[in-house]
């Protein structure tokens, strides 16, 4: 107890209001909280656990948060005033990789890995085949402008699968998602940890596909602050990313699992078995079905072509309208935030702000300074590479 | 004019309230949701207005009914033109998705009457969290006495002061001090037990 009057104490800088919903990959951002890391890097940091992703975009936009553990496409959502009133925001860094599950309900999720298994097909494939064309099948996703959205779409598209027609998509908050399938409401579900492991621990479901599955190196959670806090503080900006990628350094480390599925199990957290969190940490189980990553790959590098392919997906679907994607993605992805914020790190950047996504099916070195980062592979599940050349894109 | 007003908040006190004033003043029809799944209840009831409690994750759930609300997308809280009533609202936790592109004029005095009742039930609610945080700091003060009484055989007077001046020494508040030593103490109890 009075190690944390201590570190109250040091606290000092601009108040930085911080919402973040119970999920695994808001992991870096209870770290930095509780470990000090805003503190020391001068920011007074407040955590707001909100319920749902539409309060993390009204509080963005009407200013009651500065700042959220957010999915990309909610923050161009966001951006764009696409579903409330728009608010500027700024991406200086990324928070997470991979880590959702597709979880089906049993019954169904073994007719399909029996029917993969038995034709050599694809899982996608599987189900794409066992559908009777009645009734489309009923799944759930986080929110319209989720990465599970996304990733959802375009894993059941390489079946031919399409959203309307062969499924019908509606929306159930990743806490609700479980007791949803249980009840028949939906058949599925895409989500973040731990949702899918507690559907799997309490047999209510079988995940079926990760992100991994669909694109080996899908960037998850980004930290988003609203751009006229970001240009008052800027320091206290610098501080704040600073403190996130000594979270992720340290929630990525294999030997500290146990120690951050403890933390994040906490009532004011996730309130979940910290066993389920466990799974998806790196470090926290032998042979993870399903992986968070926080560090390594230069998972906290704020890529834009990473931008450019949400906005592209988001286009694809009918999210967005005519947008000039490459300026958005300019103006929210801010690398030369990252590049500055980190530099007193001393660790290694990646040198180019945009790369081809998908080109990987193996570990490979990625260009950066001082040193190569050593990366895993990034290739997609349909074999496409995504290339964000600045040239102009038409959809 | 009469609109239909779907009412989601679990608060079955709150709900009835505003259930209530709305009916009241003629303005409109009010429905409650009931059942995990709102959107289905928003089809069914195919509303003018939604009004909803924010700390409800099911609002997520209604992001996505672009398909009952005709052309016109959701529309949040009371319109853009005016921040400090949209602001009022959520502080108050409450939000409304207007569905059927009635105009403002018409909704405000109904979000009005949400908001100010979302108010003072929040206001209940922290008066109320107040005062059991004050009862159980009583309580555990005066457990804590019963046990420097019981076990130092000090007087009463002592074993508060004994208590304050540890808070002092601590620079840490009497309740925290307090609880700590109760949980402290209550737990030796239960390993000494054979």
């Amino acid at each position: 107890m009075s190690e944390v009057v201590a570190l109250k104490d040091r606290r000092s800088g601009p108040k930085l209001r911080i919402g973040f919903l119970r999920l695994t990959d808001s992991a870096p951002a209870i770290v930095a909280h509780e470990f000090g890391y805003f503190a020391e890097e001068g920011v007074d940091a407040e955590l707001l656990e909100e319920p749902s992703w539409a309060n993390i975009a009204d509080k963005l936009a009407y200013g009651f948060l500065d700042a959220a553990v957010i999915v990309p496409p909610l923050a161009f959502a966001i951006e764009l005033g696409s579903r409330g009133i728009s608010q500027r925001l700024v991406i200086p860094c990324n928070i997470s990789m991979g880590g959702n599950t597709i979880t089906f309900a049993p019954a169904l999720a073994q007719r399909i890995r029996e029917k993969a298994d038995k034709d050599g097909h694809s899982i996608p494939q599987a189900l794409a085949d066992s559908l009777t064309g009645d009734e489309p099948l009923p799944l759930g996703v986080v929110h319209a402008y989720s990465t599970h959205n996304l990733l959802l779409r375009y894993w059941l598209a390489t079946a031919g699968l399409q959203a309307g027609r062969d499924v019908r998509l509606s929306v159930i908050p990743p806490a609700r998602a479980v007791e949803a399938l249980k009840s028949g409401q939906i058949a599925g579900f895409c989500a973040g940890a731990p949702w899918g492991e507690i559907a799997a621990r309490s047999g209510t479901g079988i995940n079926m596909a990760c992100s991994d599955d669909i694109w080996r190196a899908a960037p998850e959670k980004a930290f988003a602050v609203r751009e006229r806090w970001a240009e008052e503080h800027p320091e206290a900006l610098k501080g704040a990313v600073r403190a996130l990628v000594r979270a992720g350094q340290f929630c990525d480390a294999p030997e500290n699992a146990s120690y951050t599925g403890a933390l994040l199990s906490r009532q004011k957290y996730l309130g979940v078995d910290s066993h389920a969190i466990l799974s998806s940490l790196p470090g926290g189980a032998i042979a993870p079905e399903n992986l968070s990553r926080f560090y390594r790959g230069a998972a906290t590098f704020p890529w834009r072509s990473h931008a450019l392919w949400f906005l592209e997906q988001m286009a694809r679907w009918d999210l967005i309208g005519n947008v000039d994607t490459q300026s958005l993605a300019a103006r929210v992805y801010r690398s030369d935030l990252y590049r500055a914020a980190v530099a007193p790190l001393g660790i290694s950047v990646p040198t180019a702000d945009s790369k081809s996504e998908g080109t990987h099916d193996a570990p490979w070195s990625l260009e950066a300074a001082p040193k190569p980062i050593a990366t895993g592979p990034d290739s997609f599940c349909d074999g496409v590479v995504f290339e964000a050349a600045p040239a102009p894109v038409s959809f | 004019m009469a609109l239909t007003i779907l009412l989601i908040d679990t608060d079955a006190e709150r709900a009835q309230a505003l259930e209530d004033k709305l009916s009241e003043s003629g303005y409109a029809r009010v429905l409650r949701a009931e059942g995990p799944d709102m959107a289905a209840a928003v089809e069914r009831a195919k509303p003018d207005l939604v009004i909803i409690d924010m700390a409800l994750p099911d609002r997520d759930a209604l992001e996505d009914i672009r398909s009952v609300s005709a052309a016109s997308p959701v529309v949040m809280f009371a319109g853009t033109d005016d921040p400090g009533f949209a602001q009022e609202a959520i502080a108050a936790g409450v939000c409304s998705y207007n569905l059927s592109g009635v105009a403002l004029q018409d909704v405000r005095p109904i979000l009005a009457s949400a908001v100010a009742l979302f108010q003072r039930y929040r206001h209940v609610e922290t008066e109320l969290a107040a005062a059991k945080a004050l009862l159980n700091e009583r309580r555990l003060i005066e457990r804590a006495k019963a046990i420097l009484m019981k076990d130092r055989q000090m007087t009463e007077p002592d074993a508060y002061r004994w208590l304050q001046k540890k808070a002092m020494n601590e620079s840490r508040k009497l309740a925290q001090v307090v609880a700590d030593f109760v949980a402290l103490e209550e737990n030796q109890r239960k390993e000494t037990k054979p």
